[in-house]
């Protein structure tokens, strides 16, 4: 008993500890049209806070893995919200294979790989069927390394 | 005895005022069309899953949360078809709808103008020229309350239409087959422009409001048709009883005798002769004549029946008549019971 209990304790402390193997942030960028100093239209991302339908936000996901161990099996998964769309192609993620859920997380697979039943017919599954999309690491993030993940998604 | 009972397409000067479609005074969608709600928070969290030496473990990333703001889309239709007029005609009124298409509550202001290029003659707003449809009948009458700029502005929820009359009268001189245009236009209250113009803190809530593609204004033209046919219609009755006298006795054969005639200039479209046969007289089988010609009792693919579907009638399909072609005439003949 006292041994299981110490196994216990030593395995909490590990998984305790690991939590700060990785640092991961997230933030929401939205497309500005500005007119530089030499009269040109430019197309810059800024902050997102308010956004109107029909407008795009960019979203990255920044993980960084600040502890002296690799992480392996590293796996991102975002849902996307209820009210915004998927702007198709748009995912990209270095070293990272991209796949998307149409069953609310539960499967995952390459978007070319994707069906959905409609009214008994069964097609290919489009943007507008995507509730996740996630990013899948081909190796190891080693210690003190950096990963980015991105993608945008349109307002209804 | 009895009068023919005559039923033509609404190009008459005496039957021209078509009739306009039943639509309520104002109409609410599901939410959705016109956009996310206004004030909604969009939250995003990324899961992050990994193993280290072996042992799984879970991360959440922090939560972003972006609030959307109102965009302004108003759009006009036109709800009424063409609407027939007779020279000199007062308070003839086009019906429109008026359709919030934004994703938030927006006041509308509304205006017309019934000077647009492109028609024969100009009508002439009534006044006041702007009505609410307020029974929700699509027909303007008495109880259509009138818009007054200021005062009463339709306020639309997102997706919520409002159905407006614009009235006018018809001047004097103008001919048969004249067109009169007369347009109104839709303008949000915030604001109108370029689409993209922002309105700090002017949208639902305090958010921003931000003019959709339609810029926040929309307008669109109804049409008068004027259309002036005369058509003169006559009927005579010829009595023979068996004995070769004139006696309306049981047995004796009544022969009538319709005559339609268009007395000036334009078309009569579609025009059809419908008369039900006297009570307690016996419709004599294949005695339809049009201009001679025997037309069988039938209905098929000739230009009359005898329809007993519902009264005894007989029917008689004259189509698309002109002055040119003279009096049309149909005969049939009864006999009494």
């Amino acid at each position: 008993m006292k041994i299981l209990l110490s196994v216990l304790l030593i395995l909490a402390a590990a998984a305790a500890q690991a939590q700060a193997h990785l640092d991961v942030q997230t933030t929401v960028h939205k497309q500005e049209v500005v007119v530089n100093e030499a009269g040109e239209s430019e197309t810059r991302l800024v902050p997102a806070d308010v956004v109107v339908p029909g407008e795009s936000v960019f979203y990255t996901i920044t993980f960084t893995n600040v502890s002296d161990e690799p992480a392996d099996n590293v796996v991102i998964t975002n849902p996307i919200a209820a009210d915004l769309m998927y702007v198709d192609g748009s995912a990209f993620g270095p070293g990272m294979e991209i796949e998307f859920s149409v069953d609310d997380g539960v499967t995952f697979a390459p978007a070319a790989e994707l069906n959905v039943t409609e009214d008994g017919e069964v097609r290919k599954a489009t943007a507008a069927d995507f509730t996740h999309v996630r990013w899948v690491m081909q190796n190891d993030l080693a210690a003190g390394a950096q990963g980015t993940a991105r993608f945008a998604a349109v307002l209804e | 005895m009895e009068t023919a009972s005559l039923r033509f397409a609404p190009v008459f000067s005496w039957m021209r005022r078509a009739s306009l479609l039943c639509i309520c005074c104002v109409i609410s969608v599901p939410a959705g069309a016109a956009g996310t709600a206004v004030g909604t928070p969009i939250q995003n969290t990324a899961l992050v899953n990994y193993d280290v030496a072996g042992t799984p473990l879970t991360l959440q990333s922090n939560t972003t949360t972006i609030t959307v703001a109102e965009r302004i889309n108003v759009t006009v239709a036109v709800q009424s078809a063409q609407v027939l007029v007779s020279p000199g005609d007062t308070a003839q009124a086009l019906l429109f709808l008026v359709t919030n298409t934004g994703n938030g509550t927006e006041t509308f202001q509304l205006s017309m103008d019934s000077v647009i290029a492109g028609d024969n003659f100009d009508p002439t707003p009534a006044v006041p020229s702007i009505y609410f449809d307020t029974d929700g009948s699509g027909d303007f009458n008495a109880g259509d309350v009138a818009y007054t700029p200021g005062l009463n502005d339709p306020d639309l929820a997102a997706d919520e239409s409002v159905s407006i009359f614009i009235v006018n009268d018809i001047p004097l001189a103008v001919a048969n087959g004249d067109t009169g245009l007369s347009q109104l236009t839709a303008t949000s209250a915030t604001g109108s422009g370029a689409p993209g113009t922002v309105y700090a803190n002017q949208g639902d809530g305090g958010v921003n409001a931000m003019l959709g593609a339609t810029g926040g204004t929309a307008l669109l033209t109804g049409e008068y048709l004027v259309s002036d046919v005369l058509v003169n219609v006559n009927k005579a009755q010829v009595v023979n009883d068996p004995f070769g006298g004139n006696e309306p006795i049981p047995g004796a054969t009544l022969t009538y005798t319709i005559t339609v005639s268009v007395a000036s200039a334009g078309t009569a479209t579609a025009s059809t002769v419908q008369d039900a046969i006297p009570a307690l007289t016996t419709f004599v089988p294949n005695s339809i004549l049009l201009n001679g010609a025997s037309i069988s009792d039938a209905t098929d693919g000739d230009a009359g029946e005898y329809d007993t579907t519902v009264v005894p009638t007989v029917v008689v399909r004259l189509g698309d008549l002109t002055q040119a072609m003279g009096p049309q005439s149909i005969e049939f003949q009864v006999i009494i019971d």
